[in-house]
């Protein structure tokens, strides 16, 4: 048995691991997720320190996207899927959010329909906008960006962030790697840690 | 309940469908990391990592306007200052979004993080990270490579200049996040390329800080690896350790989905070597192909049918057939002038950026330029009328390196 003091120093130095960036997990710790208050698809207010303690995985897309949107948004489904197969969305420990690039258009109606088409779960997952202002800066925040393009849609890049329960962001998937398996190890390993 | 087949999901496979339409475009730029966003239009502007020549004024990035409908085509447009000389600068590389470029620097080993996406005519130094060896442990950073998000950057040497040599991750907007050490048995670094779809990445290795910037008499051409690595890139494990010809440079996968084979040049051997996995995951290595003399730069055509490789030795870059790996075919060579080293091919494949400097070490010319050579059925051709010349700036002569599009 280990004694209290030399148990403390072990915890204390994987904690030091951990937050200095070694590789004491595959998945690093690249920064703290930045806070936000929004409204969700039911009109109730939402921010990101209410959610502490759950793993989330965060996309940011728009309803009338006819690019990368779509496709995140129907992986994420998949990924919802797979949680519930492994029972990873018991007990509220994974949570799935979608912020929208485009709060004048995705009002909660246009979010709660657009859920009802991927079969999104309201119990798990999340559909956020705002006003114009406030979702700007909550895109700015997480290094996310929306421009009009020239086929009058909106330019951004296509990122989904997965945070962990200390609300520190320890992967940031594209669409080539939003994989349901790779995805879903991943979550079950930041549920699992301490 | 929830059905992944329901009829609304079908609905949003139909919308996928279109999205993903949307994103694959039948050409696109090679060479560059595969979370990079792709242009979807011909190039305007080719941006040229240069440093000054006698490395006594600041090393700067060259703008050169390559819009064919406009009236300044073919020539310099803007050198954006990077504030410092002497840096060796080097390779650069695009954020996953190419709003920013990342660029290295072998000697300094500063990081220059330069906007490009608010004025493409005229980037910007939005920052400069002089930290780099106190937050990594490690120096010469080379490749810059985008992921999501972030930027993984390949090094050369360990903080005292010599080996191990290792990776680093940092976000995009330049906060460290973590190293990455090579194993004991394969220490040299250089390239780094990621293949997505299979979960892999690949390593190489060339020689460390306190070599290379020795004079090239004084250099110990014992001192260079001769390793690629495979990884499992989800893990950042090593899965084997390949030994290839001496000094392999560019790390490039197949461009094929699901592909899993990719080719390296042997800088100091003079050769193209394939490394190809097999179904049970072991992979081996062996040479492709023999080349000119220096293999400096590889390139691929986008439809993965060829290799370009620049041969800084022997002044002439090579077109390599690689569509059947058991009979690489040379379809064409050019000699764009003395001692060609980086290329760059269009997402059309048509048309090749070059330039000619290797290192201030290496170079055995003064004459620094940057050319271009069309890509038809026929091979490669140079352009007559295509020739920025960098030895008559108002800083004086100026020694071009990498090149990226916007």
């Amino acid at each position: 048995m280990l004694a209290p003091g030399l148990l403390a120093a072990l915890v204390l130095l994987g904690q030091v691991a951990a937050e200095s960036g070694s590789d004491f997990s595959r998945l690093a710790i690249i920064e703290p997720a930045p806070e936000f208050e929004l409204t969700t698809q039911d009109g109730k207010t939402l921010r990101l320190s209410d959610l502490k303690g759950k793993v989330l995985l965060v996309s940011f897309i728009f309803t009338t996207c006819s690019g990368s949107c779509p496709a995140t948004t129907h992986r994420m489904a998949f990924i919802q899927q797979g949680l519930r197969e492994r029972g990873l969305l018991r007990d509220g420990r994974v949570q799935l959010l979608s912020i929208t690039l485009d709060p004048v258009r995705d009002t909660p109606e246009v979010l709660r329909n657009y859920m009802r088409l991927y079969d999104a779960d309201p119990a798990c997952w999340t559909f956020l906008t705002g006003p114009r202002d406030r979702v700007a800066k909550v895109v700015a925040d997480w290094g996310m960006w929306a421009r009009p393009a020239a086929n009058g849609q909106l330019d951004h890049p296509s990122r989904v962030f997965l945070v962990d329960r200390r609300g520190r962001i320890r992967e940031i998937y594209n669409l080539d790697f939003l994989r349901q398996s790779w995805v879903v190890e991943d979550i079950e390993l930041l549920v699992k840690e301490e | 309940m929830f059905h992944a087949c329901g009829p609304r999901v079908l609905v949003a496979g139909l919308l996928l469908l279109a999205g993903l339409v949307c994103l694959a475009p039948a050409e696109a730029e090679t060479c560059l990391s595969p979370f990079v966003k792709r242009l979807d239009r011909p190039e305007k502007f080719l941006y040229v990592f240069c440093l000054d020549a006698d490395a006594k004024d600041n090393d700067f990035l060259a703008v050169i306007d390559v819009d064919m409908d406009s009236p300044k085509y073919g020539q310099l447009i803007y050198q954006l200052d990077l504030g410092s000389a002497g840096n060796e600068t080097h390779h650069f590389g695009f954020t996953d979004d190419r709003t920013h470029i990342w660029g290295c620097s072998l000697f300094s080993s500063r990081l220059f993080l330069i906007d490009v996406a608010s004025n493409p005519a005229r980037p910007k130094l939005v920052k400069t990270l002089e930290d780099v060896p106190a937050k990594t442990g490690l120096t010469g950073p080379h490749s810059p490579y985008a992921l999501p998000g972030r930027m993984l950057i390949s090094f050369l040497g360990a903080k005292d200049g010599g080996l191990p040599a290792g990776l680093a991750e940092y976000t995009n907007d330049g906060k460290f996040i973590r190293r990455i050490d090579l194993p004991a048995d394969a220490p040299y670094g250089y390239d780094v390329a990621v293949k997505p779809d299979i979960n892999r990445m690949a390593t190489s290795s060339f020689t460390p800080p306190n070599n290379y910037k020795k004079p090239l008499a004084q250099m110990d051409l014992k001192n260079f690896g001769k390793d690629v690595l495979i990884w499992d890139f989800r893990e950042r494990k090593v899965l084997a350790k390949l030994t290839v010809g001496l000094s392999p440079l560019e790390c490039r996968w197949s461009l094929k989905e699901g592909a899993n084979h990719g080719f390296t040049n042997c800088a100091l051997d003079d050769s193209i070597w394939v490394w190809e996995g097999d179904a049970s995951g072991r992979y081996t290595a062996r040479k492709l192909c023999n080349t000119g003399k220096l293999p400096a730069d590889l390139r691929q055509s986008p439809d993965d049918r060829y290799l370009y490789v620049s041969c800084f030795l022997s002044n002439e870059i090579q077109q390599w057939d690689v569509s059947d790996l058991k009979k690489p075919k040379l379809v064409s060579t050019v000699v764009p002038g003395v001692q060609p080293n980086m290329m760059h091919i269009t997402g059309d494949g048509k048309r090749m950026y070059i330039t000619n400097s290797l290192l201030s070490t290496l170079d055995r010319s003064p004459n620094f330029w940057v050319r271009l050579a069309h890509i038809g059925p026929d091979g490669m051709k140079m352009d007559p009328f295509f020739n920025v010349d960098l030895t008559k700036l108002p800083t004086g002569p100026a020694r071009g390196h990498d090149m990226l599009l916007y």
